[in-house]
C-alpha cells in the first residue's frame, strides 16, 4: 500500500473551470433519463412517428454558427480587440435568441393544420416537447449568461477586460458549446428514431 | 483556450500554495464579508453557510418530526378524542355535531405522512446532513481557503430555503399539502381529481423539490470541484480523511441521481399541467374517463423516482459513516481501522448504489426478471456495508476510548447501523419482499438506518464539531442524557416495528381496525406512540443544549481540544473568511496517527521524521 | 386544559436537567480533574454493557412474545403452495442475521467496555490486517451467494407465469388447467370478476365504464363476458391453481392477501397477475386457530361468539390509493371443492319457475326463466337496446338450466333421504341415488358442452326415474317427475 511519500503540487484544472464540467455531467444525466425513458417507450406499442419539420434544421445552422462567432468572439477578447468582441458577442447572442424563436416556430408548425401535432396527441410528441423544451430552458440560461457579459462589453467597463472577466466568459461559452453539441446530440438522435 | 496560468494567479481563491502574492493584500476580513447581510445572510463563507444548512435542518427537523407525533397519536389512539388539537390544526379536525369528539382527518393524515417523508428524507438528512458538514469540513480538512465557487455555494444555500419556503406554504393551502406518500407515484400525484392533496399541494411540492434538486447539484458542484482541485500541498488523495471521501462520493452520486429525479418531476409536471400522459394509461376516475390520457407508464416514474432515491439513502448514510470514522478514531485515539479498505467501501457502495434501484419495484408488476439483477447486486451491497461495520468495530479493539456525546453517539450509530442493515437483508431479497413489501417492516428497516442511524451520525458530527463551529462546547451532561434518551427511545420505536411487519401489517394506512388482521396491535401502537413523544422531548435537550451553548457553552481554548490529527483543527478559533491566518498549512502524512510511536497523536501537518514511512505500516 | 399543563410540566422538567447540566459542568470545569474522564467513560461503558445486555434480552423475549403473530410462526403458517417458502427465506435470514446481530452488539459494546478510555494509556497502532479483513468479506459473501441462490430459486418458481398452453377453466381438474379471477381495483373498493362456466374472463376496456351499469367497462360483444359474475367475496376451491389477474381503474393499488402470501401492484392499463394455490380451508384455519389462547378469547365485534370462529382471510390495498386505501376490504374464503360448486351455484343463478301442471296427478313442471342468469351482462345489458349478443345466449341458458334441472334430481333425492327413516329402504336407495347423482351435478355445473350437458341431465333423469320406478312402497313425498316443458321464448 503506497501513499505519497513527496508532497506535490495540486494543480489540475481550474476550479471553476471543474465546476462547470461537473454542472455539464449534471445537465447530461438529465437528458440521459429523458432520452432512455424515450427509448424504452418507443419500444412499445402505439408511437407515432412525425417529421422533423425545417424549421429544426435552421436552427441548428443558427445554433452552429453563433458557436463558431462567439469562438471567434472570445479569440478576439484574447488578442484584446475589444471592439470586433463586441460586435461579435452581439451578433451570437442575437443568434442564441433566433435559435429559441426558430424552435418555437417550428413547434408551431407542427401544430398547425399540415401535421396537426401537439403536446398530447401522442407519447412521441410528449417527449418531443419535453427534449426540445427542456433543451430550450437551458439555452436560455446560456442565454441569460450571454446578456450578462453583453451589458459589461457595452458598457465598456473595464473591469471586463480582466483575468476574471476572461475566465467568465471562457465558462460561458464553454455552457454554450455544450447547449450546442447536446442540440446536436438531440436532433440526431429525434431524427434517427424518426 | 488562453492563458490558464495567468487567471489563476490573479484569482482570490484556489489554494494555491505557492501564492506569495497571498501574504500581502489577503486580509481575511474581506471585502465582501462587511456588513451583516453579507456576513450572515447572505454569506459566502463555508463555516457560516454550513451553519445556515444545519440550523434550517434543525428547524426542519422539529416541525418534521412534529408531524411524526400528530400522526403517530392517530396511529396509537385512533379512537381518543382529538378536538383538543382543534385550536392548532383546524378544519383538519373533523368534530361529530352530535358527539362532540373529534378525530384527525384522513385527508391530513395522508399529507402529514407525505410531508414528514420529504421534510426528513430531503430537508434534513440531505440537506442538513451532506450540507452542514460538507460545507463546513471540506475547506478545513482538505487545506482550502473556501470552496471553488463561494457564490454557487451561497446559492445552494439559498436554493434550500426558497425550497423550504414553498414546502412550508403548501402546508397552509385549502386543500391541503401533497399527501400521496414521499414517494409521489402517479397516478394518484398527477391527477387532482384523485384526492385533494394532489391539487395545488401537489403542485408546490413539485415546484419546491425542484429547487431542492437545484440546490443539491450546486452544493455537490462545489464539493467536487473543490476536493479534486482545491487541496493543500502534501493532500494526496488517500491522505484526506475519510469524511472528505464520504462527502466526494456523496457528492458524485447526487450529481447522477438528482437530475433523474428532475426528470421525473418534469414529466410529472407535464401530465399535471399539459395534458401529458408519460404516466398514465387507461384512467377512470371520478365519474370519467381519460380517453386522451394513454400510452404513458405508472411504472416509469418509479424507474425515474428510484433511479435518484436508493443512491439518495447512500447520499444520507455515506457522510454519516465518514463521520463516524473519524470521531470513532479521534476519541478511540487509534487509526481508523483499515482506511483503505473504507474508502473502497465507501467507492463499492457508490457504484453499485447505481445497480440497485428497482429492489423498491419488486411487487410493481415489472417483469420478475428483471428482479434477478437487482437481487443480485442489493446483496453485493451488503458486504462493503458488512466490512465497514467490522472496521468501526476494529477501530475500538485496542484504543482507549473517551467517552463523551460525540463518540458515543458514533458507538450508537454502529448499533443502529448493524440494526437497520440487517433488515435490509431480508428486503433486498425479492423473494422474502414478496410479503414484505408496503408493511412496517420496510418502515422499521429505513427508520432504524435513515431516522436513527444517519441522525446519529449527524448528532456525533455535531458535539465533536461544534467547538469548530462556535468556538464552545456543548454540555456534557445534557449531551448524554440526550444520547441514552435517543437510543433507548429510538429502540422502544422501533423495534416494535419489526413485528407488525412481520405480522403482515401494510403501511400508509390510516386506521387498522377495517381488517382483523391487522387490528390486534392496540397495545404495541399505544406504545410506540408514547415512546415516539417521548424520544421527541429528548430532541428538545439536544435543541436547547444547541443553542445555548452557542452564546453561553464553555468556551474553547486550546486549538485541538480533542487531539486530532486532521487540519480543521489547525486553524485557529472562530477563525474568519478563509479560515488560516498566514499560510495554508502543508501535509506530510496521513490522518490517522495516532497512538503512533509513543504519541497521542501526530498531526498532518508534522514532517515525517527520518526514515518514518507514511499512512499505517509499523 | 390537560395539554396545558403538560406542556408546562415537561418545560419545567427541561429547564431542571438544563440548570443540573449547566451545574455539573461548572463543578467539572472547577474541579479540573485530569482523572475525572476516567470515571465517566468508565460509567458510560458501563451503561453500554448494562443496556447491550437488557437490549438482547429484550429482543428474544419479545420475539417470542410476538411468535403468536408472527407469519410463519405459531398457527399462522402460508395457506398457500408457495407461501411456506417464503416464509422459510424470512426465518433462514433471520437465523444468519441473528447470530451477526448478537454477536457484532456483544463484540461492539464489550469493546467498548474494555478498552474504554484510561489516562496514561496509549490506543494500539494497527492500522489494518489483510487476513482478518479477508475473512470478514468472504464470510458476509458465503452467506449472502447462499441467500441470493434460495432466493432467486425461490422468486423465479413463484413469479413466473403460466405456460402458454395453461387453459383457464371454471373449476380446474386436469394439468394445465387453472382458475383465472380478475381483481380491480378502484378508489376505495375492489371489484372483484369471476369468469363463469366458460372459464374465462372476458375483455374489458376503461371508455365502456358507467358507473353502476358496466363498472368495470366489460366489452359486450365479447361473448366470454357473458357469463362473467362479480362478487363482494373471493371464494376459491382449496388445492387448485389461481391466477388473479389485477387491474387498477384509476390509481395504483396492489393486492395483497397476507395469509396466501400474495401480493402484486394493480397499475392501471397494465394487467399484472399472480398464480398461486390455496391449501388450507378457512374451516381447517379456524380449527388450527381454535387451540391458540389468543384466538379462544371473544370475538371483539361479536361476543356470542369466539375469535377463531370470526376469522377470515382478507384482501387488502397494499399501495397508497388515497384516502380510502385503508378501507379496501373484502373477505377471501378457501372451502371445499363441494362448497365451491354449492357457492358458484348461486352465484351463477339461474332460475326454474315451479309449475304444477297437472293438479290430479300433482306432477310439477319447471319452466326456465329466461335471461335469469346472474351476470353482469344478464343484470344491465341482456335483451336492451344495447344488447349486442341478441340470440346468442341460447347456449348459456341451455347449460344453466340443465344445470339447474339436475340440481333439482338432487335435491329431491335429498328431500327424500331425509323424510326417510335412517337405514330404510328410501333412505338407502335415495343416498344411492345422490352418490351417482353427484359426479353428473358437478358436470352440468361445471361444463360448457351442451352435449355433455344434456346427456348429464338425462343420466340424471335416467336415476331419478330408476328410483321411482323400484321404490317398494309409495312415495310419500313430492313427486320426483318433473316435465321438460318446451322453453322457446
Amino acid at each position: 500500500m503506497e501513499m505519497v511519500t513527496s508532497p506535490k503540487k495540486i494543480r489540475r484544472v481550474h476550479p471553476k473551470k471543474f465546476a462547470l464540467w461537473t454542472a455539464i455531467v449534471s445537465m447530461l444525466m438529465l437528458f440521459s433519463a429523458f432520452t432512455s425513458a424515450y427509448i424504452v417507450r418507443k419500444a412499445a406499442s402505439n408511437w407515432l412517428s412525425f417529421p422533423i419539420v425545417d424549421e429544426f434544421f435552421y436552427s441548428t445552422g443558427v445554433i452552429l454558427s453563433s458557436s463558431v462567432i462567439l469562438h471567434v468572439a472570445y479569440k478576439a477578447f484574447v488578442a484584446k480587440n475589444y471592439a470586433l468582441y463586441r460586435l461579435l458577442l452581439t451578433v451570437g447572442l442575437g443568434l442564441g435568441v433566433l435559435f429559441v424563436a426558430l424552435q418555437y416556430m417550428g413547434w408551431l408548425t407542427l401544430n398547425s393544420d399540415t401535421y396537426g401535432i401537439f403536446i398530447s396527441t401522442n407519447q412521441s410528441s410528449s417527449f418531443f416537447v419535453l427534449l426540445v423544451g427542456t433543451h430550450a430552458l437551458h439555452v436560455i440560461g446560456g442565454i441569460t449568461a450571454l446578456m450578462i457579459s453583453w451589458i459589461y462589453a457595452l458598457k465598456g467597463s473595464t473591469k471586463e477586460w480582466t483575468p476574471k472577466g476572461q475566465l467568465r466568459l471562457e465558462l460561458t461559452f464553454t455552457y454554450w458549446h455544450f447547449v450546442d453539441i447536446l442540440w446536436l446530440y438531440l436532433l440526431l438522435f429525434l431524427w434517427i428514431q424518426q | 483556450m488562453a492563458d490558464i496560468n495567468i487567471v489563476e494567479k490573479e484569482l482570490v481563491h484556489g489554494g494555491h500554495h505557492d501564492d506569495h502574492g497571498h501574504g500581502d493584500h489577503e486580509h481575511h476580513g474581506d471585502k465582501y464579508q462587511s456588513s451583516f447581510i453579507d456576513r450572515y445572510i447572505f454569506s459566502q463563507d463555508h463555516k457560516t453557510i454550513g451553519k445556515q444548512f444545519l440550523i434550517t435542518g434543525m428547524l426542519w427537523a422539529i416541525i418534521g418530526a412534529g408531524m411524526s407525533i400528530i400522526f403517530r397519536l392517530q396511529l396509537g389512539f385512533p379512537d381518543a378524542d382529538m378536538a383538543w388539537l382543534q385550536p392548532l390544526l383546524g378544519g383538519w379536525i373533523n368534530i361529530d355535531p352530535l358527539t362532540g369528539l373529534g378525530e384527525i382527518d384522513a385527508d391530513f393524515y395522508y399529507a402529514l405522512v407525505t410531508m414528514h417523508g420529504t421534510i426528513l428524507v430531503f430537508f434534513v438528512l440531505t440537506a442538513g446532513l451532506s450540507g452542514t458538514f460538507s460545507n463546513l469540513l471540506i475547506p478545513l480538512q482538505i487545506g482550502a481557503r473556501d470552496m471553488a465557487s463561494p457564490m454557487m455555494n451561497m446559492l445552494s444555500y439559498w436554493f434550500f430555503f426558497l425550497a423550504g419556503a414553498i414546502l412550508f406554504i403548501s402546508l397552509f393551502l385549502n386543500t391541503g399539502p401533497f399527501s400521496g406518500g414521499w414517494t409521489g407515484y402517479p397516478p394518484l400525484s398527477a391527477l387532482p381529481q384523485a384526492s385533494d392533496g394532489s391539487k395545488a399541494g401537489a403542485t408546490l411540492w413539485l415546484l419546491s423539490l425542484v429547487f431542492f434538486v437545484v440546490s443539491v447539484l450546486l452544493g455537490g458542484i462545489n464539493y467536487i470541484s473543490t476536493i479534486l482541485n482545491m487541496r493543500t500541498k502534501g493532500m494526496s488523495m488517500f491522505r484526506m480523511p475519510l469524511t472528505i471521501w464520504a462527502f466526494l462520493i456523496t457528492a458524485v452520486l447526487g450529481l447522477l441521481s438528482f437530475p433523474v429525479l428532475a426528470s421525473g418531476f418534469f414529466m410529472l409536471t407535464f401530465d399535471r399541467v399539459l395534458g401529458t400522459s408519460f404516466f398514465l394509461n387507461e384512467i377512470f376516475i371520478a365519474g370519467e374517463a381519460l380517453t386522451t390520457r394513454v400510452g404513458g407508464s405508472a411504472i416509469l416514474y418509479q424507474h425515474l423516482f428510484w433511479f435518484l432515491g436508493h443512491p439518495e439513502v447512500y447520499i444520507i448514510i455515506l457522510p454519516a459513516m465518514g463521520l463516524v470514522s473519524e470521531v470513532l478514531s479521534v476519541h478511540a485515539r487509534k487509526p481508523i481501522f483499515g482506511y483503505k479498505a473504507m474508502v473502497f467501501s465507501i467507492l463499492a457502495i457508490g457504484v453499485l448504489s447505481f445497480l440497485v434501484w428497482a429492489h423498491h419495484m419488486y411487487m410493481s408488476g415489472m417483469n420478475p426478471f428483471i428482479a434477478n439483477i437487482f437481487v443480485l447486486f442489493t446483496l453485493i451491497i451488503a458486504v462493503p456495508s458488512a466490512v465497514k461495520v467490522f472496521n468501526w468495530i476494529a477501530t475500538i479493539w485496542g484504543g482507549n476510548l473517551r467517552l463523551n456525546s460525540a463518540s458515543l453517539f458514533s458507538v450508537g450509530f454502529v448499533s443502529m447501523f448493524i440494526s437497520g442493515g440487517l433488515t435490509g437483508i431480508f428486503l433486498g431479497n425479492a423473494a422474502i419482499d414478496l410479503q414484505q413489501h408496503d408493511t412496517y417492516f420496510v418502515v422499521a428497516h429505513f427508520h432504524v438506518v435513515m431516522g436513527v442511524a444517519a441522525f446519529f451520525g449527524m448528532f456525533s458530527g455535531i458535539y465533536h464539531w461544534f467547538p469548530r463551529m462556535y468556538g464552545r462546547f456543548m454540555n456534557e451532561t445534557l449531551g448524554k442524557i440526550h444520547f441514552w434518551g435517543t437510543m433507548i427511545g429510538a429502540y422502544a420505536i422501533f423495534g416494535p416495528m419489526h413485528y407488525l411487519g412481520m405480522a403482515g401489517v401494510p403501511r400508509r394506512y390510516y386506521r387498522f381496525d377495517k381488517f382483523q388482521a391487522f387490528s390486534e396491535f392496540t397495545g404495541m401502537n399505544e406504545f410506540m406512540t408514547i415512546a415516539a413523544i417521548l424520544t421527541f422531548l429528548v430532541q428538545l435537550l439536544f435543541v436547547i443544549n444547541f443553542f445555548y451553548s452557542i452564546y453561553r457553552g464553555r468556551k474553547q481554548t486550546e486549538m485541538n481540544p480533542w487531539g486530532a490529527t486532521t487540519l480543521e483543527w489547525t486553524a485557529p478559533i472562530n477563525a474568519g473568511h478563509g479560515n488560516w491566518e498566514g499560510d495554508i498549512p502543508e501535509v506530510h502524512r496521513w490522518p490517522y496517527d495516532l497512538g503512533r510511536h509513543g504519541r497521542e497523536f501526530i498531526m498532518q501537518t508534522e514532517p515525517l521524521a527520518e526514515g518514518e514511512v507514511d499512512g499505517g505500516h509499523d | 386544559m390537560g395539554f396545558t399543563i403538560g406542556a408546562l410540566c415537561v418545560i419545567l422538567l427541561a429547564v431542571f436537567i438544563v440548570q443540573i447540566g449547566k451545574a455539573r459542568e461548572l463543578a467539572s470545569i472547577v474541579r479540573n480533574d485530569p482523572a475525572e474522564q476516567d470515571e465517566i467513560n468508565k460509567f458510560q461503558a458501563g451503561l453500554g454493557i448494562i443496556f447491550m445486555v437488557s437490549f438482547l434480552i429484550v429482543c428474544v423475549v419479545s420475539f417470542i412474545y410476538y411468535i403468536p403473530t408472527t407469519l410463519g410462526w405459531g398457527p399462522n403458517i402460508a395457506a398457500s403452495l408457495h407461501g411456506p417458502e417464503v416464509d422459510y427465506l424470512f426465518n433462514l435470514t433471520l437465523f444468519f442475521t441473528s447470530i451477526v446481530f448478537v454477536l457484532t452488539h456483544i463484540a461492539l459494546f464489550g469493546f467498548v467496555w474494555k478498552y474504554k478510555g484510561k489516562q496514561g494509556k496509549l490506543g494500539l497502532y494497527w492500522a489494518h490486517n489483510e487476513t482478518l479483513e479477508m475473512v470478514w468479506m468472504i464470510i458476509p459473501s458465503v452467506v449472502m451467494t447462499f441467500l441470493v441462490v434460495g432466493g432467486l430459486q425461490a422468486w423465479n418458481n413463484i413469479m413466473l407465469d403460466l405456460p402458454e398452453d395453461a387453459v383457464s377453466v371454471t373449476l380446474p381438474e386436469a394439468d394445465g388447467e387453472y382458475l383465472e379471477i380478475e381483481a380491480t381495483g378502484s378508489q376505495f373498493l375492489w371489484f372483484l370478476r369471476y369468469p363463469g362456466r366458460d372459464g374465462k374472463i372476458g375483455t374489458k376496456y376503461f371508455t365502456q365504464i358507467k358507473k353502476g351499469v358496466n363498472p368495470l367497462g366489460q366489452t359486450w360483444t365479447d361473448e366470454k363476458n357473458m357469463d362473467d359474475f362479480m362478487t363482494t367475496e373471493i371464494v376459491l376451491p382449496v388445492g387448485k391453481p389461481v391466477r388473479v389477474r389485477i387491474t387498477a381503474r384509476d390509481v395504483l393499488h396492489n393486492f395483497y392477501i397476507r395469509d396466501m402470501r400474495v401480493k402484486t401492484d394493480a397499475v392501471p392499463g397494465m394487467p399484472t397477475y399472480f398464480n398461486f394455490t390455496p391449501t388450507v380451508t378457512t374451516d381447517s384455519m379456524r380449527r388450527r386457530l381454535s387451540k391458540e389462547p389468543e384466538w379462544q378469547v371473544e370475538d371483539r365485534n361479536d361476543d356470542t361468539k369466539k375469535r377463531w370462529e370470526m376469522f377470515n382471510y382478507e384482501l387488502a390495498c397494499a399501495e397508497l390509493c388515497g384516502n380510502g386505501h385503508y378501507s379496501m376490504r373484502n373477505v377471501v374464503k378457501i372451502v371445499s371443492e363441494e362448497e365451491y360448486l354449492d357457492w358458484l351455484d348461486e352465484q351463477e343463478g339461474g332460475e326454474l319457475e315451479e309449475v304444477v301442471a297437472d293438479s290430479a296427478s300433482g306432477s310439477i313442471e319447471y319452466t326456465y326463466m329466461p335471461g335469469s342468469v346472474n351476470s353482469q351482462y344478464f343484470s344491465k345489458v341482456y335483451n336492451t337496446a344495447q344488447d349486442p349478443l341478441k340470440g346468442k345466449t341460447a347456449n348459456l341458458e341451455k347449460l344453466v338450466e340443465n344445470k339447474l334441472r339436475v340440481n333439482v334430481y338432487m335435491n329431491k333425492m335429498k328431500d327424500m333421504r331425509n323424510e326417510a327413516e335412517m337405514g330404510s329402504v328410501n333412505y338407502v336407495r335415495a343416498e344411492k341415488a345422490m352418490n351417482e347423482l353427484k359426479s353428473l351435478q358437478k358436470t352440468a355445473r361445471i361444463t360448457t358442452d351442451i352435449a355433455s350437458s344434456d346427456k348429464a341431465l338425462a343420466a340424471a333423469k335416467a336415476i331419478a326415474d330408476d328410483v321411482k320406478m323400484t321404490l317398494p312402497v309409495p312415495v310419500t313425498v313430492p313427486q320426483i317427475d318433473t316435465i321438460v316443458s318446451d322453453t322457446a321464448k
